[in-house]
């Protein structure tokens, strides 16, 4: 796999909107452990492995456990996750996959019996520019770093 | 979440084949490593915590690395896996998504060009293996030893 296109490097100007929502949303109150969880698992759903590099290792920088991002795929399967990270997780796999679902009135009560109305906007604006990054990502085949393992033998 | 049913004591005669045929395939000339990111992929499509739980922790036991198991639903993405990896996940996806994919020609001539005959046949049957133990473990409700440690604390 070959990079594409660096859009950091191509267009700052056209980014700087984008970081600017990343840097409120760092600081919007929302708890980073369960926006880490949101954005690892619209990262997995949209096969970004870009997005899913710099998530996973910025929540077990964070704190997060091995085993809530392993078995992320199957939460609702577990009983890992919290109320809230599993209403925020529902929501973001319905916000993700968006031209199958339409965003249901059950998903959309779901998640409001968690959050507050600042807390949805938030959270949802969360869930829509990761799916951004992930598709400026995967678009231009973004290489992700390679921490520890070399490139596989070709 | 609670255990539906325990199959071992439901219908103990028909598990002891499945049960026995891991071994078998643990003897092929498969990497064990390659196996479990095999199973793990499968596990992680169809959403099974019971089966993630236990194979991302006997990958990590045998010295799989983190992000190789953070980055495998994005592996097509990225360069962490190497070509008999890329065809055996390529392969699991078709025949895991079987009903959408229906095992297309170019996924099992990709197979070809790395692995042979005995070893197509033993990584097809493993992925029919783990779908057969994911469709089980969901159906029953099975709990992984990470949620019964949670209730007992609870």
């Amino acid at each position: 796999m070959t990079a594409r296109l660096n859009p950091l490097a191509v267009s700052q100007k056209a980014l700087a909107p984008m970081l600017a929502m990343e840097n409120y949303l760092k600081n919007c109150g929302l708890e980073h452990s369960l926006m880490s969880l949101v954005k690892i698992r619209v990262s997995q759903i949209n096969g970004c492995a870009y997005c899913l590099h710099m998530h996973t290792s910025e929540a077990r920088a964070e704190g997060e456990t091995e085993a809530r991002i392993y078995l992320l795929d199957a939460w609702r399967e577990s009983e890992l996750y919290t109320p809230r990270e599993r209403a925020a997780l529902n929501w973001a796999e319905t916000l993700t996959k968006i031209s199958e679902t339409h965003a249901p009135d059950a998903d959309y009560a779901a998640a409001t019996a968690q959050f507050s109305a600042q807390e949805m906007i938030d959270l949802s604006l969360a869930i829509t520019n990761i799916n951004a990054w992930n598709r400026l990502s995967i678009g231009f085949r973004a290489e992700h770093p390679h921490d520890h393992v070399k490139k596989a033998a070709a | 979440m609670t255990q539906r049913l325990n199959l071992f004591t439901a219908a103990p005669k028909a598990v002891e084949p499945l049960v026995a045929l891991g071994p078998i395939l643990d003897a092929s000339t498969l990497e064990h490593s390659l196996m479990e990111l095999v199973k793990i992929r499968a596990s992680q499509i169809n959403g099974c915590a019971n089966c993630l739980h236990m194979h991302t922790a006997d990958a990590r036991k045998a010295g799989e690395r983190e992000e190789r198991i953070y980055l495998l639903d994005a592996w097509r993405e990225s360069s962490m896996y190497t070509p008999r990896e890329r065809a055996a996940l390529a392969w699991t996806e078709a025949l895991t998504k079987v009903a959408e994919t229906h095992a297309p020609d170019e996924d099992f001539e990709a197979l070809k060009a790395v692995f042979d005959e005995a070893e197509i046949g033993h990584l097809t049957i493993l992925v029919g293996a783990i779908n057969l133990w994911n469709r089980i473990a969901i159906g029953i409700r099975a709990e992984h030893p990470n949620d019964v440690k949670l209730k007992a604390a609870a």
